[in-house]
């Protein structure tokens, strides 16, 4: 019965981290949405969000030292829970800069820079830690290295917003010390929201590295 | 002497290494990686037989020198018969039969020519219940040297020696004639494995050695064939799994009908198995 019971704990476990990123990918999607339509009381949605989403990750992490302590799980059971642990802490970070993009919502004033699609950048990273955990859930390990490859997209796509916003920057014709000071704001807000997608991109990323560790002992895309 | 023909296993080749599928076997080699380049002791194609009966199937793997090996299975898998073939234990039982080769250093302990008292010397045995003599601790490992040949007049100094080996000296030294009887269990084990060390063997075989102890008991014997196997060969069958993981370097595994399925460094055993019956074993979904 022990290990009846064992088993079960280890599907738990799997059904409780999927619903974890359902829930990170909800913010996630809330975030683009607060920063797209400057909606301040969504934005303040997100951020007070965190505290659960941190509840979540708590309680995710006790599960698996529990059952590292209690059942000395092997095998292709100790790769799954050392594979949990470490995912739930890349899905507690993609909370904490879905949060960010609340922060940049309450902060933000105009689109300086219609040319860089934000919202665009942000459905791809979506779409990523979607199809990561997809692989986790699959145990799907093409998906998990075609992931690694679209991240590469992901890095160019947001290296040329980053340009369009510098070379934008230097040529505009600023009159007033103050005009300057507050354009300085937002450059630095976009900017931290380009590399703030650009991360959780990496951390879909690192799922699909550790789901390939999970089911192949490949540590390939880890190192 | 006669090879393993019966029955379909599975087998590993080079290639095949990383595979999770058993194929049909077609030799006698388990998954993993059944041969070592300091093999000490090797096993080819050993049939082992209780009459009718056959509990064990051609095994075939090397055991290297100075590692710890664990030999791990369900019951009635046909460990503790191996580990008993090694030193020819299985002599002692009339019904039992031996066929293929089992070599230390080269030499087949089952050629005519060998004498099994002096293996033994060379081989020493820990079982799984302390067994120590009604007699003082410096006899019971004195008794050791003696029965053997070994004592040459320098017999305390060896005494001392083996129970040091053994970790036991620091708790015993002070009651060296008092009766081995009074000891723990604990300390009745390590007596029992200063006694099997005392002739100076190369290879230590352990049947199941602290499944009788509690915890710390059990650790400090853990502790010491770590530290016996900087010296000595070690062969332990354990039931426990965590604790071939914890102390083995090469991890046997047994499954039913007296088969070895897989053999390979501990690690690859418990992290990534190549068999998915040793698998499901390790996991607990089965035996």
């Amino acid at each position: 019965m022990a290990r009846k019971s064992y088993q079960e704990k280890l599907t738990e476990l799997r059904e409780d981290i999927l619903y974890m990123s359902e829930v990170v990918m909800e913010r996630m999607r809330m975030g683009l949405d607060a920063l797209e339509q400057k909606d301040d009381a969504l934005a303040r949605e997100v951020i007070e969000g965190d505290g659960e989403i941190n509840r979540m990750y708590l309680d995710l992490e006790q599960d698996c030292i529990e059952l590292l302590a209690l059942q000395q799980p092997v095998a292709s059971d100790l790769r799954f829970i050392a594979a949990s642990f470490k995912i739930i802490t890349d899905l507690e970070r993609i909370a904490d800069l879905a949060v960010n993009l609340g922060d940049y919502t309450l902060n933000a004033k105009e689109d300086l820079f219609p040319d860089v699609d934000v919202q665009e950048m942000g459905d791809l990273t979506l779409a990523m830690i979607e199809d990561a955990m997809m692989a986790y859930d699959t145990e799907d390990t093409d998906a998990c290295r075609e992931l690694a490859d679209r991240d590469d997209d992901l890095d160019h796509f947001a290296e040329r917003a980053s340009e369009i916003v510098v070379r934008d920057l230097i040529e505009r014709e600023l009159e007033s010390p103050a005009e300057v000071e507050a354009l300085l704001q937002d450059v630095s807000r976009l900017l931290l929201t380009i590399r703030d997608l650009e991360r959780v991109g990496d951390h879909a990323v690192n799922i699909a590295a550790r789901t390939l560790y999970m089911v192949e002992n490949d540590d390939e895309l880890i190192y | 002497m006669t090879t393993n023909g019966g029955g379909s296993r599975t087998v590993s080749t080079p290639e095949s290494s990383g595979s999770r599928s058993d194929a049909t076997m077609t030799d006698n080699a388990p998954l993993g990686s059944p041969r070592v380049d300091d093999a000490v002791i090797e096993s080819r194609g050993l049939d082992v037989f209780y009459g009718d009966d056959q509990a064990l199937h051609g095994i075939d793997m090397d055991i290297p020198e100075r590692k710890v090996t664990a030999l791990i299975g369900p019951s009635g898998c046909g460990k503790s018969t191996f580990l008993r073939s090694i030193n020819r234990m299985n002599d002692l039982i009339d019904i039992a039969r031996v066929e293929g080769d089992l070599r230390f250093h080269g030499k087949n302990v089952y050629d005519d020519d060998v004498d099994p008292v002096a293996l033994r010397r060379k081989i020493g045995m820990v079982f799984q219940k302390p067994n120590p003599f009604p007699k003082s601790i410096r006899d019971n490992v004195a008794y050791g040297l003696r029965v053997q040949g070994k004592d040459d007049g320098d017999v305390d100094a060896k005494v001392r020696t083996a129970l040091e080996r053994a970790a036991l000296l620091d708790e015993v030294e002070d009651q060296l004639d008092s009766s081995g009887l009074d000891l723990s269990g604990g300390q009745q084990q390590r007596l029992c494995i200063a006694r099997a060390i005392a002739p100076d063997p190369e290879v230590i075989l352990m049947d199941e050695p602290a499944s009788a102890l509690d915890p710390v008991a059990t650790s400090k014997i853990e502790d010491l064939v770590e530290e016996l196997s900087e010296e000595y060969t070690v062969v332990i069958v354990t039931h426990n799994m965590q604790q071939a993981a914890r102390i083995s370097d090469k991890t046997a595994v047994f499954l039913t009908g007296g088969h070895l399925v897989e053999f390979d460094d501990t690690n690859k055993i418990f992290e990534n198995p190549e068999s998915d019956r040793v698998e499901d074993y390790i996991t607990g979904k089965f035996g």
